[in-house]
C-alpha cells in the first residue's frame, strides 16, 4: 500500500493548476498599482494592504464578523435538531429526508430571496395576516435592516450545516447511549457527554462551511438589507467592479482568506484542547 | 413516556424548520400563476407563464446547460474529493499542513476573485471560454467542499472493521470496495449533494468563465433582474421542484422492501 | 443508497440526452459550413426574439445571445480578455472608459447607413465624441418617481427627496455615480464633478438623507413602487413607464435642476471575429419598421426618428416615454471621471457604513 499515499495526488494536482496558479496572480496583483482607468501597473507596493487598516474598512470587517458568528450559531441551533431528526429516521427515509432539505437550494437563490421580500414587506404575507388577525394596526417594517440580512444568510446557509452534522450523527453507535442510560445517565447528560462530543467533527465541518461562506455573501445584503449596509463581500465586489481597483480588491481578499485560515486553526485548536487532546479533531496546521 | 414526548418535540421542531425552508418556495410557486409580468402584487390567476415557458428556447437551453455542467462537476469532484479524503484520513503526510491549506483555501477566497483569476488563467493559456471552462471551474470550487464533508464522516469512523477485513486476508481493493466505501457512503452522498447544490446555483464564478453559447440558468436569471424576472422563471422553478420531489418519491416506492441494514 | 443511485443515474441520463441534442445542433451548424455566427453580449430581454429570428433568416446566420447584468461585469470580462464577443452593449460612461482603455473597434459606418435615422441629439454624444465607436440603442433620463396617493405636492426639485415626510419610504438608485450625481445636481453642480469640495458637499447631503432611505435599489425598484413599499425615489424613464402599467398612481418628473441622461449602446469589442456581421445587425435594428417592432417589445424610447410613423398610438402616447422625450435637453451624460473614481467609491462605502 505504499502508493496508496498517492491517492491524494489527483485532487492536489487539480487544485495546483486551477487554484494555486490563479491565486499567485492574485497575490501579485495585490502588491501592484493601478492607473485611473483600472489597468494594473506591476510596481511593488504595500499600499493596498495598508489601506485596509483605515477605520472605515476595519469597521466593515468587524460588522461582517459579527454577522458571520450570529449566522453560524443560528444555523447550528436550527440545523442540529433537524439533522438529528433525519439521522434517527428509519434508514429507508433518511436519503429522501436529506434530499427534501436540499431541494429548496436547487432553486435559484435570487428568486428565493425575492420570495422572502414578498413575504416580509409592508404589504406582504406576514403583515397582511397579522393585520387581519387584529394583532397590529400598522404594518411592521421587517425588511431592509440587519435582522433581515441575518435571516437571509441563515436561510441561504442552513443546508451546509445540516449535511455534515447528519453525516456524523448517522454513524453514532446507539449502544453507547443505551449503555449510558443503563448506567443511570439522564438523556441530557448522555447527549452532553456522548452525542455532542462524538458528533463534533460534523459540527466543526458545518461551522467552517457556514462561517466562511457567510463572510463572502453580497447578494443578501443587497436584496434583504436594501443595500444599506456594506459587508466585506460587497466591499470586495465593489473594488473589482464599480471602483475598478483590482489591486485593493485582491489585497482585501487575501487578508480575508488569511484571517479566516487563522480563525479555523484557532477553532480546531480550541476543539482539540476541549477534548483533552483527543485525536478526533483534525489538525489543520 | 418521557421518550415519546421528547421525540414529538423533535418532530415538531424539525417540521418548523422544514416549513421555514419551504415557505418561500410556496410563495414562488403561487406567483407562477400570477397574471402580472412582474413579481410585485397579485393581480389574477393565469396559466400563461407555463405556456410561454415552453416556447422560450433560451430558458430551456440555459436549464440544460446548468444540469449538464452540474452533473459532470458533481461526479468528478465527488470522485476526486472522496479519494483524497480517504487518503488523508488513512495515511500520515509530512506535508499535511500544506495539503490542508490547499484544500481549505478555495473556500476562503471570495468567489469573484476565483472567477476573475480563472478568467485570466484561461485567457492567458488561450483556452476558449465555454462549457468546458465552466466545468473546470465548478469542479475546482466543489472539490474542497466534498473533501471536508467526506472527512467529517471518516473522522468519526472506527477503523476496526477495515482492520478485521485485512486480517481475514481481504485484498486492499476488496477492503476498500466492501468495507471502507459502504461505511463512507453517507458522507460521499452528502458531499455530492453539496457539490451539486453549489454548482447548479453558482453565478459569480460562472459569469466570468462562461463563453458564447454557454449561458447557465443562474446567469440568465441574474441578467433578467434589470428588466424584472419573468414569472416564467417561477413556473420553471415550480416544475423543477415538483419533478425532483416526484423522482424522490418514485425512487422510494421502487426500492425493494427489505431495508438495508444499519451500517454499524 | 440504491435509490439515490437510481435517482442520480436517471437525472444524469436525462441531462446527457439533452446535452447530446445540443451537441447535434452544434454539428449541424458546422455542417452548414458558411453559416456565420454573431456572438452578442447584452442585457437580458433586450431584443424582440422575433426580430432576432428574422435577422438570422435574412442573413443565414446564428445569433448567440449571451447576457450580463451590469456594466462593470461587462468591463471586467472584456478587460481580462478571452471573451469572444462580436457585439456588446455598454452604457454611455462605460463606452468612454472602454475607449480610454482602447477596447473598442471603430465601426465602418458604410455598413450602417441606417445610423442616420437616429435623433440628432443622440448622435456623437460627449462620451464618444467622434460617434463612430458606439451608437445609441436605448436611452432614458433619471427623474423622481412618486406615488400620488402618498405624495400630495408634485415634486419638481431633487430637494423634495429630503422632505422628512417621506422618511422610511424613499428609494435611491444603488449606483454610486447616479446617486452622488443626483446630489451634485441638487446643489447645481455637474454630475461629473471631480472638484473634491463639490463632491464632499453632495456626500454630506446624502449622509443626512441616509436615515430616511428605505433601500438603495436599482434592480427591483419597480416592484417596490408597484407594491407601494416606496412612495418616492429616483428612477429611469423606461422603468417608470413599466411601473405605471402596473400601478396607475405613479407619477414621474424630471427635476428643474437637470438630471442624468443615460444610454445603452451598440459597440464592437477589439478583435471581434465577425465585425461586419455585427455592423449588419446594427443596421438591421435601425431599419425604421424593424425598429418600431423591436422598441414596442422592449418598451424603451425609440431613438429612431424615421420609425416614429410606424409606432402604435399607445406607444407614441406613453406618458413616461413622452416625459423623457420632452426633457431630453435637461439631461447631462455621465462621462468617465478617471482619477476621481476612488473618491466616489470611498464616499459611497462611507455612506453605506454610516449608522
Amino acid at each position: 500500500m505504499k502508493n496508496g499515499k498517492l491517492m491524494v495526488a489527483p485532487a492536489m494536482l487539480w487544485l495546483s493548476i486551477f487554484f494555486v496558479i490563479p491565486l499567485l496572480i492574485v497575490v501579485a496583483v495585490s502588491f501592484a498599482g493601478r492607473t485611473p482607468y483600472g489597468q494594473i501597473i506591476f510596481e511593488f507596493t504595500t499600499d493596498n494592504y495598508l489601506r485596509f487598516l483605515e477605520p472605515l474598512y476595519l469597521q466593515i470587517f468587524a460588522d461582517t464578523l459579527i454577522v458571520a458568528v450570529i449566522t453560524t450559531v443560528a444555523t447550528i441551533i436550527m440545523g442540529y435538531p433537524l439533522a438529528y431528526f433525519i439521522a434517527r429516521l428509519p434508514k429507508k427515509w433518511q436519503q429522501p429526508g436529506l434530499i427534501l432539505v436540499m431541494i429548496p437550494f436547487w432553486i435559484n437563490f435570487l428568486i428565493r430571496s425575492y420570495a422572502w421580500v414578498i413575504i416580509l414587506r409592508t404589504q406582504g404575507v406576514v403583515n397582511t395576516l397579522l393585520m387581519k388577525l387584529g394583532l397590529i394596526d400598522q404594518p411592521l417594517q421587517m425588511l431592509y435592516n440587519d435582522a433581515a440580512v441575518m435571516l437571509g444568510m441563515i436561510y441561504a446557509l442552513l443546508p451546509f450545516m445540516v449535511l455534515p452534522i447528519y453525516v456524523s450523527i448517522e454513524q453514532l453507535d446507539l449502544r453507547l447511549l443505551e449503555a449510558a442510560s443503563d448506567l443511570g445517565a439522564s438523556p441530557l447528560t448522555a447527549f452532553r457527554k456522548i452525542t455532542l462530543p462524538l458528533t463534533m467533527p460534523g459540527i466543526a465541518a458545518g461551522t467552517i462551511l457556514v462561517f466562511i461562506s457567510s463572510l463572502g455573501m453580497f447578494v443578501v445584503p443587497d436584496v434583504m438589507g436594501g443595500a444599506k449596509s456594506a459587508l466585506i463581500g460587497n466591499l470586495i465586489q465593489n473594488q473589482f467592479l464599480a471602483a475598478r481597483d483590482w489591486p485593493f480588491g485582491s489585497a482585501l481578499s487575501i487578508v480575508l482568506a488569511v484571517m479566516s485560515l487563522v480563525l479555523i486553526i484557532l477553532y480546531y485548536r480550541a476543539l482539540q484542547s476541549q477534548e483533552g487532546g483527543k485525536a478526533d479533531a483534525k489538525d489543520v496546521a | 413516556m418521557q421518550k415519546t414526548w421528547r421525540s414529538h418535540l423533535l418532530l415538531a421542531y424539525s417540521l418548523v424548520i422544514l416549513a421555514f425552508l419551504y415557505l418561500p418556495l410556496l410563495i414562488l410557486a403561487l406567483y407562477s400563476f400570477n397574471e402580472s409580468r412582474i413579481n410585485a402584487v397579485w393581480t389574477g390567476f393565469t396559466l400563461d407563464w407555463y405556456k410561454t415557458l415552453f416556447q422560450n428556447r433560451r430558458v430551456l437551453e440555459a436549464l440544460m446547460n446548468s444540469l449538464f455542467i452540474a452533473i459532470i462537476s458533481t461526479v468528478v469532484s465527488t470522485v476526486l474529493g472522496t479519494i483524497a479524503a480517504i487518503a488523508l484520513n488513512r495515511y500520515q503526510y509530512k506535508c499535511k499542513p500544506v495539503i490542508n491549506g490547499l484544500l481549505y483555501l478555495p473556500i476562503l477566497i471570495p468567489e469573484i476573485v476565483m472567477g476573475l483569476s480563472l478568467l485570466v488563467l484561461f485567457a492567458q493559456t488561450q483556452v476558449p471560454l465555454g462549457k468546458t471552462t465552466l466545468i473546470l471551474a465548478h469542479i475546482t470550487f466543489c472539490l474542497s467542499f466534498v473533501v471536508i464533508t467526506v472527512n467529517a464522516r471518516l473522522e468519526g469512523m472506527r477503523h476496526e472493521l477495515e482492520q478485521a477485513a485485512m486480517d481475514l486476508y481481504a485484498t486492499p481493493l476488496q477492503t476498500f470496495r466492501y468495507v471502507t466505501l459502504p461505511l463512507a457512503m453517507p458522507g460521499i452522498v452528502a458531499g455530492a449533494l453539496i457539490a451539486f447544490t453549489l454548482s447548479i446555483d453558482d453565478f459569480i464564478i460562472s459569469f466570468f468563465v462562461a463563453g458564447p453559447n454557454s449561458t447557465t440558468l443562474p446567469l440568465y436569471i441574474y441578467a433578467m433582474v434589470k428588466r424584472g424576472i419573468s414569472p416564467e422563471i417561477n413556473a420553471l422553478s415550480t416544475l423543477l421542484m415538483c419533478a425532483t420531489i416526484s423522482l424522490v418519491v418514485i425512487a422510494q416506492i421502487l426500492q425493494p422492501q427489505h431495508s438495508s441494514k444499519n451500517n454499524d | 443508497m440504491k435509490k439515490l443511485l437510481v435517482f442520480l443515474v436517471s437525472v444524469l441520463t436525462m441531462a446527457l440526452l439533452a446535452a447530446g441534442c445540443g451537441g447535434d445542433a452544434d454539428k449541424k451548424d458546422a455542417a452548414a459550413g458558411e453559416q456565420q455566427v454573431l456572438n452578442l453580449f447584452s442585457w437580458a430581454d433586450n431584443f424582440d426574439p422575433e426580430v432576432i429570428a428574422e435577422f438570422e433568416k435574412q442573413y443565414n446566420c446564428k445569433v448567440n445571445y449571451d447576457v450580463f447584468a451590469n456594466n462593470e461585469e461587462l468591463l471586467a470580462k472584456i478587460q481580462a480578455g478571452g471573451a469572444q464577443y462580436d457585439l456588446i452593449q455598454p452604457s454611455d460612461y462605460m463606452v468612454a472608459t472602454m475607449l480610454k482603455l482602447d477596447l473598442l473597434e471603430k465601426m465602418n459606418m458604410d455598413n450602417i447607413p441606417n445610423a442616420k435615422n437616429l435623433v440628432s441629439t443622440l448622435q456623437a454624444p460627449v462620451y464618444d465624441p467622434t460617434g463612430d465607436h458606439s451608437l445609441v440603442y436605448t436611452w432614458g433620463i433619471t427623474g423622481i418617481a412618486y406615488n400620488k396617493n402618498y405624495v400630495k405636492d408634485v415634486p419638481d426639485s431633487w430637494e423634495d427627496l429630503w422632505n422628512p415626510e417621506y422618511a422610511g419610504r424613499l428609494i435611491l438608485l444603488n449606483d454610486s455615480r447616479e446617486t452622488i450625481g443626483m446630489a451634485l445636481k441638487k446643489n447645481g453642480f455637474s454630475n461629473n464633478s471631480t472638484d473634491p469640495a463639490e463632491v464632499e458637499k453632495a456626500f454630506q447631503d446624502l449622509k443626512a438623507l441616509a436615515p430616511n432611505v428605505l433601500a438603495f435599489d436599482t434592480d427591483t425598484i419597480k416592484q417596490k413602487f408597484i407594491a407601494e413599499e416606496a412612495w418616492i425615489g429616483t428612477m429611469w424613464t423606461g422603468d417608470a413607464s413599466y411601473t405605471l402599467k402596473d400601478n396607475p398612481n405613479i407619477g414621474f418628473v424630471v427635476p428643474k435642476e437637470g438630471a442624468t441622461i443615460w444610454a445603452d449602446t451598440f459597440a464592437i469589442p477589439k478583435g471581434a471575429k465577425h465585425k461586419e456581421l455585427a455592423e449588419k445587425f446594427i443596421n438591421f435594428i435601425y431599419d425604421p419598421q424593424i425598429s418600431a417592432k423591436n422598441y414596442e417589445y422592449i418598451g424603451y424610447n425609440d431613438p429612431n426618428e424615421k420609425a416614429q410613423e410606424f409606432h402604435s398610438d399607445e406607444f407614441k402616447n406613453d406618458p413616461m416615454l413622452k416625459i423623457g422625450m420632452e426633457n431630453i435637453d435637461k439631461g447631462e451624460w455621465l462621462i468617465d471621471i478617471g482619477e476621481a473614481l476612488p473618491m466616489y467609491d470611498r464616499y459611497w462605502t462611507e455612506l453605506k457604513t454610516a449608522k
